[in-house]
């Protein structure tokens, strides 16, 4: 592995940013820090960035401990989330100020700028001052200035966030294939669980300064370890239900699932992806509810029921059509949902 | 379809938005050009009495040379050429403790504020408290018990540094970065008059009256404050997000000081300099005290035409217009650096 941390904890006053964090990131993954803000996911990466210290634990980046060297002694690069460009240089200026510090000879130096303004596509703009760029080229001029130098880690820090959708979108597919090709480790920071799931080869996914769960975008989608991975993963997000569950059934007030799982467990919540809920006019439901809205997103349809004080969604496809209002019956896919325990949220298998 | 409008309508309603409408237009444009005429007309009259003699001033007013008096280039002729190296000695004087003065309070001061925005200093209130008491114990022994000042200093160091490692750790209660700058700026709540005196003494012991260094010291000194606080509010503008961009592209704290943050706080600079360059060259008081021939400035002798004969008008005259222009000058120059948006570029989208 790469970079490696080690029970590492960090507060801010009486604030635990980051509690006991393990992690092991490999040589060249691409690794996604995931979680809502104020998880601990950016104070995790300054302190491998050196720009906070670590109260406890150890840091390494390759075989050393790094938790007292500088940053610029490090070997990492980062692309911050505001860019933070120098103003006062050129776009030009800017890529070389890395290579510059390190003493690069000129034309070395130009050839080093002139190759990775190519690589993102910047070659026409290395005149110009970054308030003369849009906030896409400026970002792609962060990024030129973290790859010009080959850095053994990249960090990343929220850097598409404050651009477009559209443009995120096109910016997230040039990220992908830069890293494909740089094959640098990279750790980035994100809140946007789409963003995590489509660039990561692993993601790591932190709440209240706690690592929940890490694994490959597919595993923490379709095998969430607790309640809250559950819920912060897919959009829309999972449908939870409080019940009880007797000889394998889950039961409530108003609704019976059949064969959900084994045994008895006492108070539990299950879960349900929205794809994995139908709407149905006839033959076996599991809920009858009344249909709260009706959301066309273009190539499918987002439908939310009411039941009691909890609203379900569930996904359709674009045809679907009722009024709101209407009394519903929705089918659960028994074989699909996710049982947790009410105490502590923690994933109850069966095998 | 064309609308008409009446016309109270066109004299007093604008078209747009943005326009004025012409009446207002008019009386705009007239306070202005008075308000251009009341700052100008003093310049004017500092010129055009430069050009009078003695008995036309006397004469009550008169406005228009070689109209209501024919002018004379003789007290020009008295200053340049008469008073010659008298007139230049000061003039130096001046300039050299200015800019001296200036270029000194610009570099620490912004040094001083940078360090207050960036570095959290937790001084303990119990120790600054502690080195006070070892230093008027130092002054008691000295000026009391005739202690030599040498054994004094050496014995009050070693007695405050003691006490330090074994007291002051259980000091608790510390300070914090702004009751430090607030403590820089609180000295200038003292009026400079309330200390000339012993700032007088303080120069007449290091035997430094009537020399450049006692009025560069004392400028950069009293110049600090404003400085430091001036400065802290344009660096807290930078954003830290470029500084630590800085710290992990392999820049050190100097660098990035000199290379990312100064060139930022350009604006700030030039301001700040240009103030404290106006505090020292129009300063009367302190020179007044500290200098009597060699070290003399232009104010001093400004003021020394008001002599046994009275004022003499058309010498003070000539004097201003003199000390006046290289500070115009200054300004223009540094002008174009005193703009805003430097930063526009460096953070979001």
């Amino acid at each position: 592995m790469l970079v490696r941390l080690k029970n590492v904890s960090k507060r801010f006053g009486d604030v635990v940013a980051v509690n006991q964090l393990n992690l092991e990131i490999n040589q060249g993954e691409f690794l996604v820090l995931l979680g809502p803000s104020g998880c601990g996911k950016t104070t995790a990466l300054r302190m491998i960035a050196g720009l906070e210290t670590a109260d406890e634990g150890d840091i390494f980046i390759g075989e050393s401990r790094v938790n007292e060297v500088l940053p610029k002694y490090r070997d990492v690069a980062m692309v911050f989330q505001s860019y933070a460009l120098y103003p006062h240089m050129t776009v030009a200026q800017n890529i070389g100020y890395p290579l510059k510090l390190r003493g690069v000879k000129n034309t070395e130096r130009q050839e080093a700028i002139l190759k990775t303004a190519e690589q993102v596509r910047l070659q026409g703009f290395l005149d110009r001052y970054p308030k003369q760029l849009s906030g896409g080229q400026r970002q792609r001029v962060a990024l030129a200035r973290a790859i010009v130098r080959r850095p053994q880690v990249f960090l990343m820090d929220e850097p598409l966030s404050n651009l477009d959708a559209k443009l995120r979108g096109k910016m997230r597919a040039e990220l992908k294939h830069l890293q494909h090709e740089l094959a640098v480790t990279t750790i980035y920071v994100t809140h946007d669980q789409i963003e995590a799931m489509t660039l990561a080869e692993r993601i790591a996914i932190m709440n209240q300064g706690v690592l929940q769960q890490v694994g490959t975008p597919k595993s923490v989608y379709n095998d969430p370890g607790n309640i809250f991975v559950a819920g912060f993963i897919g959009s829309p997000s999972m449908n939870f239900l409080n019940g009880e569950l007797i000889d394998g059934d889950f039961i409530t007030e108003k609704c019976r699932i059949q064969k959900v799982g084994k045994g008895s467990h006492g108070d539990v919540i299950l879960g349900v992806r929205p794809e994995d809920m139908k709407m149905v006019v006839s033959g076996q439901s599991h809920l009858e509810a009344i249909l709260y809205s009706v959301e066309l997103t273009g190539d499918q349809t987002i439908v939310t029921a009411k039941l009691g004080d909890d609203y379900f969604t569930v996904r359709e496809d674009k045809e679907y059509e009722e009024a709101i209002d209407q009394h519903v019956k929705i089918w659960v896919d028994a074989s699909k949902v996710f049982l947790f325990e009410s105490s502590t949220g923690k994933r109850i298998r069966f095998n | 379809m064309k609308k008409e409008r009446s016309l109270s309508q066109i004299l007093f309603e604008p078209k747009t938005i943005d326009a004025v409408a012409p009446v207002s237009k008019v009386v705009f444009y007239l306070i202005l050009g008075l308000w251009t005429l009341v700052c100008l007309f003093p310049l004017y009259w500092l010129v055009v009495t430069s050009l009078k003699l003695p008995i036309h001033v006397n004469d009550g007013p008169m406005y228009l040379p070689g109209i209501d008096f024919k002018p004379s280039l003789h007290a020009w002729k008295y200053i340049f050429v008469d008073l010659g190296n008298d007139t230049l000695r000061p003039y130096l004087n001046t300039v050299l403790v200015s800019l001296a003065s200036s270029v000194i309070a610009v570099v620490i001061g912004s040094m001083a504020g940078y360090a207050l925005t960036r570095i959290a200093y937790r001084p303990k209130l119990g120790s600054i408290l502690l080195f006070i008491l070892t230093v008027i114990l130092m002054i008691v022994a000295v000026v009391r018990f005739g202690l030599a000042w040498q054994i004094a200093v050496a014995s009050g160091l070693a007695l405050f540094i003691l006490l330090l490692t074994t007291v002051g750790r259980r000091f608790r209660k510390s300070l914090h970065n702004t009751d430090i700058a607030f403590f820089m700026i609180s000295q200038r709540i003292l009026p400079p008059v309330a200390v000339v005196i012993p700032i007088y003494v303080l120069f007449q012991r290091f035997g430094l009256l009537d020399t450049h260094a006692a009025l560069v010291i004392t400028y950069v000194a009293v110049n600090l404050p404003i400085v430091v606080w001036l400065m802290r509010d344009f660096f807290d503008s930078v954003p830290v997000d470029l500084e630590e961009s800085a710290s992990l592209d392999g820049a050190s704290r100097y660098r990035i000081f000199f290379t990312i943050v100064l060139p930022l706080a350009k604006p700030g600079l030039a301001a700040t300099f240009l103030l404290v360059l106006i505090l020292c060259w129009n300063e009367y008081l302190i020179a007044l005290f500290l200098s009597t021939a060699n070290a003399q400035t232009l104010p001093l002798l400004v003021a020394a035409q008001n002599a046994t004969r009275g004022p003499q008008w058309w010498y003070m005259s000539v004097l201003i217009i003199i000390m006046v222009v290289p500070v115009v000058a200054i300004t223009v120059v540094l002008q174009r650096f005193i703009t805003r948006g430097l930063l526009i570029g460096a953070v979001k989208g």
